[in-house]
């Protein structure tokens, strides 16, 4: 089952060198045309919340991460209300565009993995 | 069959085999054939050695989290499949990671303790979501409790710093898993914590010590300064629990068999249970009172802990509590040595369990005592004359009194209302 990071390809494409120079200017190219960072958006901010292992990565977030994190979705929904993108010089640069999220995500998806591993555990005497 | 049975039969050794040294870390083991072994990892790391306050009480709570070789969850469960119990245990001084277990399953607990020892990962998440609830809890049992609430207070006027530091974190407490990693660097320092074994044979610990535990030199030992004993008044307004005061002396120094002597000898309650105690300080209605002796390192406390559920017989045995502290001078050569008896038989049966071991013992074995043996202890205390019991206990209350009343602070003597 996918997980809430959904199905992805990357891994194995960055595993190839091959694929990866062919596809590193597309993905960028993408990113760049997905118009979030225009609204002042990073990538994690759009992962999808309402998750309990998402909820439990949030909930890991430093202080300063969670406030940064609230102030940028509250931005972007103002910007998104007056139907324009923000100034230019509020724009996320693909630099600022980290995944703060995603380790704390697959640390969690990663405990729950080992607890059903434990759960179901077929324990043989030696 | 007799001849078989008896075989079986071994006296239970009461003293670490000498302590050898592996790779500059202490191992000590004491095998009396028990069916279960129990590996102790003692680091000099309690409350009295930490830099920032709750500290210490945090690291206790943080063993056994997420390693390098498993996560909390696989430490847990993997332990119980092999039926094995982890804890650990903080005193003022030191900090104990025990694991107790099954004969045969020497090599995975000895290799847990060594990576939680080395290579706990002290995250942040794993802090604020398994270590501060835990630290919580605790910390709220201790407000519920009078009596330990009145020996933590007592600590704090009688030691100031060092041995005066609390064993809980306060509520709240401002400690990060940052300050825990820094002082878990220093406590598992090489040389500041020792492997101490009971059920397991000297030569098997060591080793598997020597296979599993490399410990890192790179961070200085915790420091601590000399103890020196002050005295004070504390008074806590709570609610609820029983009516408590805690009377004491303290002395600096290694602690005297004298003490361990007065302590037996105020100590009311009669050796019988059931039985009724003639004693003065018992003559409240339902009032309970213990004899208190906290030896340490450098310093010990002696005193009173009275409970009861009305502020007016807790006066009354408070009262005759001091006469009994002041009167202990002039005691009579027969109950000096049922006193002293008394205190032998405590010292002994301490040392009987395997947690009594450690606690007695495992300190001289860290601090690298040549002496880990009871019958040293219990000698000294048959060295007890009747002339330095006297001295012992005139230079103890000539010192200022230790004194903390928890309850109903309106109704609870001062100290100079005891006579103290």
């Amino acid at each position: 089952m996918a997980g809430p990071l959904g199905v992805s390809l990357a891994p194995y494409i960055r595993s190839s060198p091959t694929l990866s120079k062919l596809f590193t200017p597309v993905a960028k190219w993408y990113a760049g045309g997905s118009l979030y960072r225009q609204y002042g958006l990073l990538y994690d901010d759009l992962l999808i919340e309402e998750r309990p292992e998402v909820q439990k990565a949030l909930s890991r977030l430093t202080p300063r991460q969670a406030y940064d994190r609230q102030f940028r979705i509250k931005r972007a929904s103002q910007a998104d209300v007056l139907h324009a993108p923000l100034p230019r010089d509020q724009w996320t640069t693909p630099e600022q565009d980290v995944r703060y999220l995603l380790p704390h995500v697959q640390a969690v998806e990663s405990e729950l993995q080992e607890k059903a591993k434990w759960d179901n555990l077929d324990v043989k005497r030696k | 069959m007799l001849a078989s049975t008896r075989a079986s039969v071994r006296l239970t050794r009461r003293s670490f085999a000498t302590a050898v040294d592996v790779g500059g870390l202490k191992v000590a083991a004491i095998d009396s054939n028990q069916p279960t072994v129990a590996v102790t990892f003692l680091a000099k790391a309690g409350p009295r050695y930490q830099q920032k306050p709750g500290v210490a009480h945090a690291l206790k709570n943080f063993a056994f989290k997420s390693t390098a070789d498993r996560s909390a969850l696989g430490t847990v469960r993997e332990s119980e499949l092999y039926g094995g119990v982890l804890s650990s245990t903080l005193t003022r001084e030191h900090l104990a990671l025990t694991a107790e277990f099954l004969r045969g399953d020497e090599e995975f607990f000895v290799n847990l303790l060594a990576s939680v020892v080395a290579s706990t990962k002290y995250y942040r998440h794993e802090y604020e979501e398994l270590v501060l609830p835990a630290i919580e809890s605790e910390v709220n049992a201790l407000h519920r409790d009078p009596a330990t609430h009145a020996i933590e207070l007592a600590h704090a006027l009688a030691f100031r710093n060092g041995l005066g530091a609390s064993l809980f974190a306060a509520p709240h407490t401002p400690v990060t898993a940052t300050d825990v990693q820094q002082f878990a660097a220093s406590a598992f320092a090489k040389g500041n914590f020792a492997v101490l074994g009971s059920g397991i044979s000297q030569s098997a610990l060591a080793a598997l010590v020597q296979h599993a535990v490399s410990p890192k030199s790179t961070s200085p030992a915790p420091t601590t300064s000399a103890t020196s004993y002050f005295g004070g008044e504390s008074r806590l307004e709570t609610h609820g629990g029983p009516q408590t005061i805690f009377i004491g002396f303290g002395a600096a120094g290694a602690p005297a068999p004298e003490l361990a002597a007065l302590a037996a000898h105020l100590d009311p309650n009669p050796s019988v249970k059931w039985a009724k105690s003639t004693s003065p300080l018992l003559a409240g209605e339902k009032t309970s009172v213990q004899a208190v002796y906290l030896p340490y390192s450098d310093a010990a406390l002696v005193g009173l802990l009275i409970q009861g559920p009305t502020a007016a017989g807790v006066r009354e045995s408070g009262k005759a509590a001091v006469a009994a502290l002041k009167g202990a001078s002039g005691v009579k050569a027969e109950e000096l040595k049922s006193a002293v008896a008394k205190a032998k038989f405590r010292l002994a049966a301490g040392a009987d369990g395997r947690a009594g071991v450690v606690a007695v013992l495992g300190s001289k074995v860290l601090a690298g005592s040549s002496e880990t043996s009871l019958d040293a202890a219990i000698a000294s205390l048959d060295k007890v004359t009747s002339a330095g019991f006297t001295k012992a206990a005139t230079d103890l209350v000539k010192n200022k009194p230790t004194f903390v009343a928890i309850g109903d602070t309106q109704a609870l003597p001062y100290a100079d209302e005891l006579g103290l």
